[in-house]
Parts: structure tokens; C-alpha cells; sequence
């Protein structure tokens, strides 16, 4: 019998898409090679405008939702262990360091699932004041977030790099490199995990490509740069950035509660206690 | 066909019989020409012009039973200056407004070249006795509308009674006087070709100086292909007549690109001459929006957020 060779797409808006360019690039794996999107810069602006209504969709749901809907990826990926780990190893890892990159990979999951609904009242305070009022800072999520990927052959790294900004309720378009097949096929778990469309994008290609469109887009609000970048490129992005205010964040924390720091903006409240 | 024309740009009933008689739309022909000249590319020059174009040619809308005089405010101060971070960008043709409210937009655009559109004659349905839409409609033209929106009657024209609908119509015109007089034939109820194009033949020669697609009432909003049809309905009845109608597409045009698409169809079919707010508009209250925004990242090259543009 002959295999039927899988052609792995783009994930934006809740469908797998190809470039509109119709241009892809190749991925070499042990045993296979694979044609992915490379994802072209109106590719990009239409991840903008499937993650402006994710946003909507994902601030929706309350944070308690956020939580079982994080979960049940945890469970979805669970359950594809096998190819995810069938993947790494082709990419080269040994299979005990790919089994145990997938372990981190679900504990990662689990831990921000747990977060979702517990990081506002973390983050949050009531603060002191010298008169008859409350004064409560309370936390909101950014927005749109575009994350680019790291070039390790990680899924961990690859979940480490999509979650935090998630869990705050940002929506994410993610962006990976050679490494993209793990998040391609992440892309199939997130389909079946009850996450509103347009929350969670997954984009392959060449950064480079497309740095000047995503820094420059007013619609993005953050980027967060989980990948080691030349300083000329740190240089445009910053530059690029200031003029819509984008807030650049280049290697994040990854773990704690520092990680989501990033893609939360506090809200000052004034409220009279009254007698 | 001999002709007795009744004035500079109406038809006789006997003669529009005869313009409507034996009707026939190519409707395979029709979607390959309107797929055809939506695949034309338009380039950044020729898009900055068509992009004003479009502003120009904008009726920036509001009618909801929510609609207040401060609502009306804010959009004609839109209206007027549709981007206050650039001033290259020029105003748009007309706001467009329950009667109701048309005192209100007047004022607010008394010292601009703003004009001021009324829906009338029971918008949307346009179900109520022809003495009602009278006096609706010279209603709103005593409040100061320079532009009146009326709706065709359905009614009449499904139940075959094209006479009715013709007589509404020239009545209308009556009332407007030298007011500027748009015919809405809401094509999405209409349904098929023939009909969109027998509807377009009437209201013109009932006398409209407009002939318009949609009321936005509905989710079948204006479509290419409607637009195309009138466009060769307006173009067959200057034939005829030598009067040159305009056309105004409204509802569910929301993006630029769709917008062009438009005003490539117009330029094809008619000419040059209708790309102008004085042979075509477009009716809508979230294309200029978008359009701004197209405007704005063709000079910066940065893709653009509405939430720094005015709401209106």
C-alpha cells in the first residue's frame, strides 16, 4: 500500500490555509522532507485580522472556560503523543530526550491551564490609599500577540513560546522556522480543543521575510521574540515598533508568573467607599 | 421604438412598456464579465486616486432607531474632515439620515460642501399609502435635504402591477422638485437579473436621478453583479433618452478592494465621466473606515488599526 504523504498548512482563523502566494519551502526530516507555507506577507495581515476577532471571541469566554479549554489541549496532545514524538525523533532527538520533551511540553500545558483563571487576582491589587476610596489596580491582556518561535526542536519550548500570552487572553499568531512541523501539527490539536477560531494562528516560514510588515502593523500589539535575533533585526523591530507603540519583549521569561507579565497592562480603578 | 418624451429625463408609461417589453439577461455571460473585471489589478498610484475616489463618493449612513441628534453630530463631523491626521484627504459627498434627523445634519454641515441625504417614503419597506410617503418625503425636503432616498414598491411590483410602481415614483419626483431623487430597488428581494434590470428601467424612467441598490436592511446588500446590470440599464436609457442617471451601491461593501472593484465596473461600462460623487456613490458607514486606514498605511507602509480613526 502505498503512504499518503501529509501536506501540512497554516493555521489562521480556525482553517488550515496555504499561503496566497502559493510559495512553500522545504523541511528535511529523517525519513521524509515535507512542503510547508511560507507565509507571505498578506499571509501575515490576514492572521492580523483572524487574531483581531479571536481576540473578541477568546475575551468571551470566562476565565474558568480558559482554563477546561487549555486543559483539553493538554488532553488532545496527550492523546498525539506519539507523533509528536515520532517528529522529534526525526528531527534528531533521541526518543528518551523527545519523551521527555513532550512530558515538559503537558506540564507546561497543564501549569498555564491552572493559571488562567488564577494570574488576574495574582497580578491585581488593591492598593493603599489615605482617604474614603478604594483604589484597585486590575489587570488586562494586551491583545494581539505575534510570538516568533525559537529554533530548538522543542515542543516544550514551542508551547513555552505560545502560552503565556495566551493564558492572559491575548490572542497569539505563532511563528516558527525550520522547526515548524511540531507547530503545524500542534495546529491540529488546537483545532479540536474548543479554543474560539482566531485565538491561536500558526504561521511557517521565513522571519525575515515578513519583519518589516509585523513590526510596522498597528494592529499587533506585542511581539514577543522567543528566538535569538541579530542585532540589526532587534534594531528594526524596535524602530519599527515605536511608531504604533508596540511593546517588543525579546526573551521572556518562560516559566512563573514573570512570563505573563508581558502581555498584561494594568487599570487603575477609583471607586468611593461610601458610608 | 418612437419616443414622446415627457421631460428632460422621464419616459411615458407606454414607452417604458415598451423598454421593459421582452427583457432578457445573460446571467452566465453577466458573472464571467463582473468575475473578469474583478481581476483587475490596480496599482499603488491609481489606488491612492481611486481610494479618494471613493471618499468623495462616500454617503457616510445612519439609520437605526438609535440614531440621535448627537450621533448625527459626531458623523458629519466625519463627514467633513474624514481624517483629522490628514488633511489631503477630502470630505466625503453626503451624510444620509432619517428625515427626522435631517434638520440636525443640516446644521452640523451648513459651512461645508457636505450634502445632506434623507431616506424617505417608509424606508425600508416602503409599505404604506402613497399619501404617507408624500408626506414623509416632503417632510424631509422642508427640513433641508438636498438628496432624497426613496424605496421602489415591492409590493406593487411582485404582484405584476409595474404601473403602480411607476406612477409612486413620478409622484415622488413631483414633491422633489429639483431635489436630487434616488431610487432604491433593493436588489436582494428582487432576485433575479431581469427583474433587477426591469426595476432599474422603471425608476429611471419614472424619473430618478439616481437608481440605487439596497436599502442595508437586509443581508442581501448591493452585489457586483447588480451593480453591472444597472450600470447597462443606466447606460440603454441614456441611449434612449440621452439623460445620464447615476448610480449609488449600498449595503454590505465594506473593504476597499471591494469598493474598487465597483468603480472598476462603472469606468468599463460607463465611462470615466461616472466616476464622479455626481453619477456614483457609495452608501455605507464602515467603508470609510477602511478605506482611511488603505489611504494611511499607502503613505506610511504600516498596516493600520480603526481605533485610531474617528467613529461615526
Amino acid at each position: 500500500m502505498n503512504e499518503i504523504k501529509k501536506t501540512y498548512k497554516n493555521y489562521v482563523g480556525g482553517k488550515y490555509v496555504r499561503s496566497e502566494s502559493g510559495k512553500t519551502f522545504r523541511i528535511e526530516l529523517k525519513n521524509q522532507f515535507y512542503e510547508v507555507p511560507l507565509t507571505s506577507r498578506k499571509d501575515v495581515r490576514d492572521a492580523v485580522v483572524a487574531a483581531k476577532k479571536g481576540y473578541t471571541e477568546w475575551q468571551k469566554l470566562t476565565p474558568y472556560n480558559k482554563t477546561q479549554v487549555l486543559y483539553r489541549l493538554s488532553e488532545m496532545v496527550e492523546g498525539n503523543s506519539e507523533t509528536y514524538q515520532q517528529i522529534l525523533q526525526e528531527s534528531g532527538l533521541t526518543k528518551s530526550k523527545a519523551n521527555q520533551d513532550i512530558k515538559n511540553a503537558i506540564d507546561s500545558l497543564i501549569w498555564y491551564a491552572g493559571m488562567a483563571d488564577k494570574w488576574e487576582q495574582m497580578t491585581g491589587n488593591l492598593n493603599p490609599v489615605a482617604g474614603d476610596y478604594f483604589n484597585i489596580s486590575h489587570q488586562e491582556s494586551l491583545g494581539v500577540v505575534f510570538t516568533l518561535n525559537t529554533e530548538e526542536n522543542s515542543f516544550n519550548q514551542l508551547l513555552l513560546s505560545i502560552l503565556p500570552s495566551l493564558t492572559t487572553g491575548c490572542s497569539v499568531i505563532s511563528f516558527s522556522g525550520d522547526n515548524s512541523i511540531l507547530a503545524l501539527k500542534l495546529a491540529e490539536d488546537i483545532n479540536n480543543s474548543d479554543l474560539p477560531s482566531g485565538a491561536l494562528n500558526i504561521l511557517s516560514g521565513n522571519f525575515s521575510q515578513i519583519i518589516d510588515d509585523v513590526s510596522n502593523h498597528v494592529e499587533i500589539n506585542a511581539m514577543a521574540i522567543y528566538k535569538d535575533l541579530t542585532s540589526s533585526d532587534k534594531k528594526i523591530i524596535r524602530e519599527n515598533a515605536s511608531k504604533s507603540l508596540k511593546r517588543i519583549v525579546i526573551k521572556p521569561p518562560t516559566s512563573g508568573l514573570e512570563s505573563l507579565l508581558p502581555f498584561i497592562e494594568t487599570k487603575t480603578v477609583w471607586h468611593p467607599k461610601g458610608r | 421604438m418612437s419616443l414622446t418624451k415627457e421631460s428632460k429625463n422621464t419616459l411615458s408609461w407606454s414607452n417604458t412598456v415598451e423598454l421593459i417589453d421582452n427583457l432578457r439577461v445573460d446571467e452566465v455571460g453577466l458573472k464571467e464579465r463582473v468575475a473578469s473585471l474583478a481581476t483587475r489589478s490596480i496599482k499603488k498610484d491609481s489606488k491612492l486616486q481611486a481610494l479618494n475616489y471613493i471618499v468623495t463618493m462616500c454617503d457616510l449612513t445612519t439609520l437605526e432607531g438609535e440614531d440621535t441628534e448627537g450621533k448625527i453630530g459626531q458623523m458629519a463631523a466625519k463627514a467633513i474632515r474624514p481624517d483629522p491626521s490628514n488633511s489631503e484627504v477630502p470630505s466625503v459627498a453626503a451624510v444620509c439620515v432619517y428625515p427626522a434627523l435631517v434638520a440636525k445634519a443640516k446644521e452640523m454641515t451648513r459651512n461645508s460642501n457636505v450634502k445632506v441625504a434623507s431616506v424617505s417614503s417608509y424606508f425600508p419597506s416602503g409599505q404604506a399609502p402613497l399619501e404617507s410617503k408624500i408626506f414623509d418625503t416632503q417632510f424631509a425636503i422642508d427640513q433641508g435635504a438636498d438628496e432624497i432616498d426613496i424605496v421602489i414598491n415591492r409590493k406593487a411590483f411582485f404582484e405584476g402591477d409595474y404601473r403602480k410602481m411607476y406612477d409612486e415614483i413620478v409622484a415622488l419626483k413631483e414633491v422633489c422638485k429639483s431635489v436630487h431623487l434616488k431610487t432604491i430597488l433593493e436588489v436582494g428581494e428582487l432576485k433575479t437579473y431581469e427583474n433587477i434590470k426591469k426595476a432599474s428601467l422603471i425608476s429611471l424612467a419614472a424619473g430618478s436621478d439616481f437608481i440605487k441598490t439596497s436599502t442595508g436592511k437586509i443581508s442581501n446588500g448591493s452585489s457586483r453583479e447588480a451593480c453591472y446590470l444597472m450600470a447597462k440599464a443606466v447606460w440603454d436609457y441614456k441611449m434612449v433618452t440621452g439623460f445620464k442617471a447615476g448610480i449609488k451601491v449600498a449595503g454590505g461593501i465594506r473593504d476597499s478592494k471591494d469598493a474598487i472593484r465597483y468603480l472598476v465596473i462603472v469606468n468599463e461600462e460607463l465611462g470615466p465621466e461616472w466616476l464622479s460623487p455626481d453619477y456614483f456613490r457609495f452608501g455605507a458607514s464602515s467603508l470609510v473606515d477602511d478605506v482611511l486606514k488603505q489611504i494611511k498605511k499607502l503613505k506610511t507602509n504600516a498596516y493600520q488599526s480603526s481605533y485610531y480613526f474617528p467613529r461615526g
